[in-house]
């Protein structure tokens, strides 16, 4: 094997100026690939991280069954009463790989500074159970001002430009007013205790958060439309979530358990975008590696039409024939990744060192450019390219092995 | 049992609708240890009869076997094979491969076979001694002359231990001198080794030391006899 190796190393070697041009269109397409890869790859552990923390969806998200359905029509009927909330949260805690069970609830209405009044959708959550999904969000996003906290039950807070809309700065007073679960008007006085950014220009402008008591109040209900659950690992939200349906479902409490990917529809439509832009890429540096190899394979099999008449004569079979030209490509595909993995990491450190920035469509500050390295996808994308390669060499290779003994030895 | 035994072999090409008839009904016996010179004017058909006794050809008609084995019932990797351990080909541009070194020309038909590396190395070192290119183990064919290629692919030829060596006009693009030489070399391998040596040749040089003369004239043996 090793002879053969060595001797299709050396025929890739014998046309340098042939071979550098195929292996450099192997390694930015493999680059290209790769960063492309790795920046997706950054982003959707950025847009699961602000997920699960920042929008606060938690791992999991448990609601009474046909809430999804039918709630926001009869919420009262496929909302979790008191009992059951408290119930529900015991069962989930005393899962391992839980860090909490937090009830919430979402009130829609409309807020008013006294004088200008606008439209809200607001979460009641429990501040100190907030607190811990946010963890590290809390960050990237800080709240001006105290925050929400359990001292002050109708303290609340409001995203930057509802804030600025109604002139509602920290400390001060406002009404928020909706509908109660059965269909009456009901206003209460607030206070804003923070103001925040949402991250998104469609939400920075009617975005609340209440504490969950004070949106029990508005709404007049001592129920709870969901429990939050919070994992130690994201990566056990699927056994998690099977689990608790189980374990639920056998309690007695009939319920629906919703991923944070399931409910994030931003996450959801970012990420199909994202895969079928790589999708389209990789299809691309397919077409250009296959189109490379075959044209390398295609050249050198014509310019050694003697020299395989030659190895025929000696005794080397057809798939000995085969076999040497489908392993220059491979060897192509494995050099070429390799310039490819050195172009990966030279960007990679360059990013590193200039910590570019860049503003998102409909997003409200600007993101760091940040690619990872990803060492497994690499040595994927390698075993990719060398396949790629060898397959692309096939074709002229069977064209080498079919020829006439005494053809190509008179070829000229 | 001669070692190729050709009975009315023929050979046709078909150039577009033209049908050439290269060989037309060729009967020849050849021992094991002969001496044999092909020869005749260009187009008469010797290149093509070398094609077919080497096994990278086969017949349109009749019946040819090397050393007891009828060519035309092989496939083609038996045939690969046939060639490997029982044929060693000379070629009249030398036909080594560039990339690789005198060495690794000459083991070149050990490794098709399998043999080990130590094993191989042995045996083409042997080989290149035995022609006088010791001191050219490591060097490319580029760095060599035709007559040092020539002496590399004679060693390549017989680096198998082959039964019979195929040379088609092993001089024609050597000097005098050089040519003389291998010629020389090839008597002597043939001599002491009983390696059967068909070639063929316009060299006069070449046509004096053989032991038996083939003519050939338009695709017919018009003298297969010994050398007068």
């Amino acid at each position: 094997m090793m002879k053969w190796t060595k001797l299709a190393i050396r025929n890739i070697l014998r046309n340098k100026r042939r071979s550098f041009v195929t292996l450099l269109a192997i390694g930015v397409g493999f680059a290209a690939i790769s960063l492309f890869y790795g920046y997706v790859h950054n982003m959707y552990d950025g847009l699961r991280f602000s997920a699960i923390r920042g929008e606060g969806l938690g791992n999991l998200t448990i609601n009474k069954a046909g809430w999804q359905e039918k709630g926001k029509l009869e919420p009262e009927k496929y909302m979790f009463s008191k009992a059951e909330t408290e119930k529900t949260i015991k069962l989930v805690t005393e899962e391992n790989g839980v860090v909490l069970a937090t009830p919430q609830i979402q009130v829609t209405g409309i807020v008013s500074n006294g004088i200008t009044s606008t439209i809200f959708i607001a979460q009641g959550v429990v501040p100190r159970d907030d607190r811990t999904i946010k963890g590290a969000w809390a960050v990237f996003r800080p709240i001006k001002g105290e925050g929400l906290n359990e001292k002050k039950p109708y303290g609340v807070e409001v995203t930057q430009d509802l804030a600025r809309y109604l002139n509602l700065a920290s400390g001060k007073d406002g009404v928020v007013m909706t509908t109660t679960l059965s269909g009456q008007m009901n206003a209460m006085d607030m206070q804003v205790m923070g103001v925040y950014d949402s991250g998104s220009d469609a939400t920075n402008d009617k975005y609340m958060r209440f504490t969950f008591d004070f949106a029990q109040s508005l709404l007049d209900t001592k129920m709870a439309e969901r429990i939050v659950v919070l994992l130690d690992n994201w990566q056990k939200t699927e056994e998690v979530r099977a689990l608790l349906l189980t374990k639920l479902t056998h309690a007695g409490i009939a319920c629906e358990i919703k991923t944070w990917n399931e409910l994030s529809l931003f996450y959801s439509k970012v990420r199909g975008m994202f895969d079928m832009m790589f999708l389209f890429l990789f299809s691309i540096v397919l077409v250009i590696v296959v189109m490379s190899t075959v044209n390398t394979m295609g050249m050198a099999v014509l310019e050694r039409t003697r020299e395989i008449g030659t190895l025929r004569a000696l005794g080397l079979k057809r798939r000995g024939v085969s076999l040497l030209f489908a392993m220059e490509g491979g060897l192509l595909g494995l050099f070429g990744s390799f310039i490819g993995v050195v172009l990966h990491i030279s960007v990679w450190a360059i990013i590193r060192a200039l910590s570019p920035t860049y503003t998102p469509p409909g997003v409200s500050t600007p993101v760091p450019l940040v690619v990872d390295l990803v060492p497994q996808a690499l040595f994927v994308l390698i075993l990719c390219l060398i396949f790629l390669s060898l397959f692309a060499a096939i074709i002229p290779a069977r064209r080498a092995a079919k020829q006439n003994v005494v053809d190509a030895l008179g070829h000229v | 049992m001669a070692l190729i035994e050709m009975q009315n072999i023929k050979k046709d090409y078909f150039l577009g609708e033209t049908v050439v008839h290269a060989l037309q009904g060729i009967d020849l016996q050849i021992d094991k240890g002969e001496f044999v010179a092909i020869w005749g004017p260009s187009g008469s058909g010797k290149t093509t009869l070398l094609n077919l006794i080497g096994a990278i050809d086969e017949p349109s008609t009749g019946n040819l076997a090397v050393a007891g084995k009828e060519v035309r019932s092989l496939s083609d990797n038996q045939r690969s094979e046939l060639r490997n351990e029982t044929i060693g080909f000379i070629f009249q541009g030398f036909n080594l491969i560039p990339v690789l070194s005198a060495l690794e020309n000459v083991m070149l038909p050990l490794q098709i076979k399998g043999a080990s590396l130590g094993e191989a190395k042995a045996k083409a070192l042997s080989r290149l001694q035995e022609v006088g290119l010791s001191e050219f183990i490591r060097h490319r064919p580029a760095k060599m002359s035709g007559g040092q290629q020539q002496r590399v692919a004679i060693a390549r030829a017989l680096v198998n231990d082959p039964s019979l060596v195929i040379a088609d006009e092993p001089t024609a693009n050597l000097d005098s001198e050089t040519a003389r030489m291998i010629i020389g070399l090839m008597r002597e391998l043939n001599e002491k080794e009983a390696t059967t040596f068909i070639f063929s040749t316009h060299d006069q040089r070449l046509l004096d030391r053989v032991k038996r003369l083939v003519r050939l004239e338009d695709g017919r043996i018009v003298d297969g006899g010994m050398k007068p």
